[in-house]
């Protein structure tokens, strides 16, 4: 299955472009989705400072909402990554 | 209408403090605080010279308008509250954030003004990609939405 990650703050170095294509294996949920980030972090950003990303990001849904990691992702769903956040 | 909540794309517009204090001006109003957040030329001991604003548009304007509504439900029903936040490239000096209050007295002003800039570093998703003058940048760690229980 595949998933459209939409990339915001710091994730936005893991792409070019504002989403990004992430293969999971079918029936996969928010645990196996935090699992293959941190892989891809650690073969190709390691010297970022992405290094716990895959950790401390939270995830929205479709709907704008926190999800936990035992959310189960549909395929070609959109699911946001929120890296910590910091405003004002 | 007593809230007024925006993003503001700073390739289109800047924010405008006229329009803030104009928007919570009401002649039943006894005190008006504003707080101005602006882009600082230093940071870390680094020469800033302009951050670019990251923000989850619809999350974010979600999230600004629960943090006044219940703000006035717990200082003052009648309050006036104007917040505004940019998004993109801003520069050193430029408005960053603006919160102006309207409201029957100053301790509920004051205290409303301070809720919501808390609350909206707390709560809305917004990130800081500073620029240096080296040419260097660099996204600022922030605070995980995630419950820290499950941050192992």
């Amino acid at each position: 299955m595949e998933i459209q990650l939409k990339l915001y703050g710091s994730s936005k170095i893991l792409s070019d472009k504002d989403i990004l294509n992430i293969q999971l294996p079918n029936n996969s949920n928010i645990k196996n989705l935090r699992d293959t980030l941190k892989k891809i972090i650690s073969e190709k950003y390691s010297k970022s400072n992405l290094k716990n990303l895959s950790k401390t990001a939270a995830f929205f849904s479709e709907k704008d909402e926190v999800i936990d990691d035992s959310y189960k992702l549909r395929n070609n769903e959109f699911i946001s990554i929120i890296p910590p956040i910091g405003g004002g | 209408m007593t809230i007024h909540t925006a993003l503001i794309n700073t390739k289109e517009q800047k924010i405008s403090l006229d329009k803030a204090k104009k928007f919570v001006y009401s002649s039943e109003n006894g005190a008006e605080t504003i707080f101005v957040g602006r882009v600082r030329n230093i940071n870390d001991n680094k020469k800033v010279t302009a951050v670019t604003y990251d923000a989850h548009d619809e999350a974010v304007l979600k999230s600004f308008k629960i943090i006044c509504t219940d703000a006035k439900n717990k200082f003052d029903e009648t309050a006036k509250i104007f917040l505004e936040h940019v998004k993109g490239y801003t520069s050193v000096g430029e408005i960053s954030i603006l919160i102006a209050v309207g409201a029957g007295h100053r301790d509920e002003a004051f205290k409303i003004c301070r809720y919501i800039l808390e609350e909206v570093k707390h709560q809305s998703p917004i990130w800081k990609k500073e620029h240096y003058i080296d040419g260097k940048e660099e996204w600022l760690p922030g605070h995980s939405l995630r419950p820290k229980e499950n941050i192992k």
